[in-house]
């Protein structure tokens, strides 16, 4: 009998399991933030639109846009950057105005653009908000809609000799969000 | 409480066929009855057997094959974030996998023919539950790093799996000595499905590319698949959306009244020559139809965005458009999240087991082989010997494929009550799992307790693999 008792207790003692301490509070350190980006908001015009508009702002437009008052994203928003891109073939100096708007229609940032006519460079502008040196992110969280504004500084009459002469407003977003 | 949190539940309570299940230190146990239930043909040589229930048979068992508890909460003084970066997002893949299994005898019992002492019956039921949840690598690195800067990578959907059921399984074997060399076994199974949850054939990819427009594509192949049953009416019970309580729920689906199923188990053992001995069986050979309950969730389709487009002097033609709201509903269109009631069939992880065994060393007790049959002496169709080595194979079927391990062993008995086994396994877990197992005859009461991975029980948070099992049983060897 002492074999058996010594052999269960050995088995007991070994089956003792042990472990080592941890530190679970440690999860409240971990962060996950990741950088998502994806595009806005694309507008293009023919050159022909331009000239039929009878005025100097031939084309006011709000949309709404929920992406950035969607409680996943407002709630957990850390910081990030707009990019425009404005191509123009036409032979018109044009201005673009990019106003983001809350739930009144109030302004909460405006963003100008003035483009040669063609030929010239693609013009491209990053804009950022929520860091030490970007804009407020509270605009990016109460941004309910865009609203976008044309306007031709140039005549009516002129067509660019570029194949399929037009304007072209891209944009894109880029965030960082904090999932925990 | 919402869908996901249940779903959370389920994994993390999830029972036990679908993982490893390797049951080494049990299988071909002689003395135990419960290794019936792993070899229907196992050479018996009880009379009668009755456990003692919900005692007679409690095994548990986790695994994780990348990343253990220690690896990332170790009181080490690192960045936690690193230790994720480093351990788990860089340090694993969609083939690791995390998974518990659980089984409890009920009742469990056993008894031999009067009129035909060859043939000995054994009869249960268990409870059983098993998770598995694989690595999902590319949703991991999307969700830590996002889809910034990483122009066309596919970030692989299909990396979703995870599995889990809970059942209780209603069981009756019958294993006859053929001859003196060969018996045969076989069980049959209802199983009694609680609960099931599986995601296991997706398929598909999120991608960010240049826009053909826009300055960026975001790309949408999915194929994903949710399929639930017995959860939904948990649910409902919880969220106070419906009467009843949730043990009288899980009660009545254990009870033959949830999702139906019938498997088998076969088995043998044969005796090469007096002292080697080859088994085999195959467990678990069956389904279940889930119809009760069922709760299923798909994403399906294909879509690109470019964000919200206006190309004039098209957009003229509707000045009031809402062009966020329409990009929204175009792509749930495309790719819709549907829920469906439809009945799925899912069949049961299939387990292989083999072995091969050599006898050696004195009789115990000094037997004298009689060369006669089970009840017509003796309930001992051949001696035991003191001691028995050889090796074990074990194979099941996973939702990525057959996962094998391979066992050697040495089997020491102490006269008539007293057994040690010992196993060395290796497996996708581990490398280095050492297993013991203990069995001791005390009169009529039988009591067994086998655990494995035992060198990582000095560390039970940095161990990749532990199980145990222990039971409580009475039995009568020989004879009715």
């Amino acid at each position: 009998m002492k074999k058996i008792y010594a052999l269960s207790i050995a088995l007991f003692m070994g089956l003792c399991s042990c472990v080592e301490e941890q530190n679970f509070d440690q999860f409240d350190d971990l962060n996950i933030t990741p950088t998502l980006e994806a595009s806005i908001l694309y507008v293009e015009s023919p050159e022909e639109v331009i000239n039929d508009a009878p005025g100097a702002v031939w084309y006011i437009q709000t949309f709404n846009f929920d992406a950035f008052s969607e409680a996943f994203f407002a709630d957990n928003v850390l910081d990030g950057v707009i990019t425009y891109e404005l191509e123009n073939t036409t032979s018109k100096e044009l201005g673009i105005i990019f106003e983001f708007l809350d739930d009144s229609g109030t302004v909460l940032d405006t963003e100008n653009f003035r483009i040669d006519p063609a030929p010239t460079a693609v013009l491209r502008r990053e804009i950022a908000y929520g860091n030490a040196t970007g804009r407020s992110l509270d605009i990016i969280r109460n941004t309910s809609a865009i609203r976008v504004s044309a306007s031709n500084f140039g005549d009516n009459t002129s067509v660019s000799s570029l194949p399929d002469p037009m304007i072209i407003f891209r944009s894109s977003g880029k965030f960082r969000l904090r999932l925990k | 409480m919402n869908r996901f949190k249940l779903f959370q539940i389920a994994i993390l309570f999830g029972c036990s066929a679908l993982f490893a299940q390797n049951k080494e230190l049990l299988y071909d146990y002689t003395e135990i009855p419960q290794a019936l239930l792993l070899n229907p043909g196992m050479q018996t040589s009880f009379s009668w057997y009755a456990g003692i229930p919900l005692t007679s048979g409690i095994y548990g068992q986790g695994a994780t094959s990348g990343i253990t508890v220690h690896s990332i909460f170790a009181n080490d003084g690192l960045d936690i974030n690193d230790k994720v970066r480093n351990r788990a997002l860089d340090g694993m893949n969609q083939r690791d996998e995390f998974g518990t299994t659980i089984q409890l005898d009920l009742f469990n019992g056993g008894y031999r023919s009067n009129k035909n002492p060859q043939i000995f019956y054994s009869f249960g039921v268990y409870f059983e539950s098993n998770t598995i949840l694989y690595w999902p690598q590319d949703l991991a690195y999307l969700a830590f790093d996002g889809n910034a800067d990483q122009l066309g990578r596919k970030f692989d959907l299909g990396h979703l799996k995870t599995k889990g059921e809970g059942l209780t399984v209603f069981h009756f074997g019958i294993n006859k000595e053929i001859d003196r060399n060969l018996t045969l076994g076989v069980r049959g199974k209802i199983y009694s499905g609680i609960y099931d949850f599986n995601s296991s054939k997706n398929d598909g990819y999120f991608v960010t590319t240049e826009g053909e427009n826009n300055l960026l594509a975001n790309t949408m192949v999915a194929d994903l698949e949710l399929r639930t049953s017995g959860l939904e009416e948990i649910r409902r019970v919880l969220d106070d959306e419906s009467n009843g309580s949730v043990s009288n729920i899980i009660t009545k689906r254990a009870l033959l009244g949830g999702d139906l199923g019938l498997g088998v188990d076969l088995g043998f053992s044969y005796h090469l020559n007096d002292r080697t001995i080859v088994t085999g069986s195959i467990l678990d050979l069956g389904f279940i139809y889930h119809t009760g309950d069922v709760l299923g969730y798909t994403l399906q389709g294909t879509a690109t965005t470019e964000g919200v487009e206006v190309i004039l002097p098209d957009a003229f033609s509707d000045p009031t458009a809402d062009f966020w709201q329409d990009l929204v509903d175009e792509i749930e269109a495309l790719i819709p999240f549907e829920e469906n009631t439809n009945s799925y069939l899912t069949f049961r992880p299939t387990q292989l087991y083999g072995s091969i065994r050599y006898n050696f060393g004195e009789p115990v007790d000094g037997e004298v082989d009689c060369d006669c049959g089970v009840g017509e002496s003796s309930a001992d169709n051949r001696f035991q010997y003191r001691n028995a080595v050889g090796g074990q194979l074990h194979m099941i079927n996973r939702p990525r494929g057959p996962q094998a391990a391979l066992t050697a062993f040495y089997l020491r008995r102490v006269g008539n009550f007293l057994s040690l086994k010992t196993t060395y396994t290796v497996d996708k877990f581990s490398f280095s799992n050492l297993g013991v197992g203990i069995n001791v005859q005390a009169g009529p009461v039988n009591f067994y307790a086998l655990a494995n991975n035992i060198l990582g029980y000095s560390n039970l948070a940095n161990s990749q693999y532990a199980s145990f099992q222990i039971g409580l049983n009475i039995l009568s060897w020989g004879t009715n």
